[in-house]
């Protein structure tokens, strides 16, 4: 009798963990249509399998593993298509959803009418719950999906990102950080 | 010193046989089951013990280089896959922020 409760209570518990990262298995159907597909599942463990590969010599490698001390996994999803409306809005709909659960607000919101271009960024805070982010940038051509969880320094995740070819910029960080959004024209 | 060359002497004289001796080695011979094609196979492929004691010692060297070699790999691509990862979610952001602070600017104009 008491094997069965046993078993329910480590179910719960190994969907309370799952439950913490976005489940993107929504966008997979999309593969098939994309030109080129990334897809980085990086969780717990196999994160900090990861970070001991860091070299401490490298800065940047340095600054990563820095920066991953206390991740808990980094999952990416990228989608290029040949063309423009190969995947709706509907198929964003399922992670949408998750995004508007407690937890989880939105910080930035950067719509551009004249290229299509539509990037959202959310923080996931409060409870015991470990924290994340989720990035969200949908392009006609072009869809991001980025979900880490855990506590993360966003400026020097930015400051990383400069790193692939974008100037780092020197923004302002006497201002304190709040939600914002923006609309290009 | 004599003596001592009498008892070897003695010792290695030569003895005939008993006179039916090859008869009697020649019966037993026949006398014996002949070995199946299994025993004549496996007399064959059976390896001297030294060699197991070889084939032992490469083994135990190789299998935890192997293996130790097999990890690395497999740290090497997760890392790659990390710095991957850490880049494309940098740089999402790093552009969404530079998108509102060049939204900021443009306001801040008007």
């Amino acid at each position: 009798m008491k094997i069965p409760w046993v078993l329910a209570i480590c179910f719960l518990f190994s969907t309370a963990a799952y439950g913490q990262a976005l489940d993107l298995k929504d966008l997979d159907k999309l593969a098939d249509k994309a030109k080129d597909v990334t897809d980085i599942t990086l969780d717990g463990s196999l994160l900090k399998f990861a970070a001991k590969f860091l070299s401490n010599d490298d800065p940047d490698q340095a600054k990563v593993k820095k920066l991953v001390a206390e991740l808990k996994g980094i999952y990416v999803k990228t989608y290029e298509f040949e063309s423009d409306g190969e995947y709706t809005e509907a198929d964003l709909a399922p992670i949408r959803s998750q995004l508007r659960s407690p937890g989880w607000s939105r910080i930035v919101g950067v719509h551009s009418k004249k290229e299509g271009d539509n990037a959202e960024i959310f923080l996931k805070t409060g409870g015991t719950d470990p924290g994340g982010l989720a990035i969200l940038c949908v392009n006609p051509k072009e869809l991001v999906v980025v979900n880490i969880i855990g506590k993360i320094d966003l400026d020097e995740l930015s400051a990383l990102g400069g790193n692939l070819g974008v100037p780092k910029l020197d923004l302002d960080k006497s201002k304190p950080s709040k939600p914002s959004e923006k609309k290009e024209n | 010193m004599s003596n001592l060359e009498d008892d070897l002497k003695a010792a290695l004289r030569r003895e005939e046989p008993p006179a039916d001796l090859a008869n009697r080695v020649l019966a037993r011979l026949n006398g014996l089951p002949e070995p199946t094609w299994r025993e004549r196979l496996s007399v064959l492929v059976r390896p001297p013990r030294l060699q197991w004691v070889a084939l032992c010692m490469i083994v135990s060297l190789l299998v935890p280089f192997g293996a130790v070699q097999y990890r690395n790999r497999q740290g090497e691509r997760a890392k790659v896959q990390l710095l991957l990862a850490v880049h494309l979610a940098g740089n999402r952001l790093h552009q969404a922020q530079k998108r509102v602070l060049e939204s900021s600017r443009m306001d801040t104009r008007i």
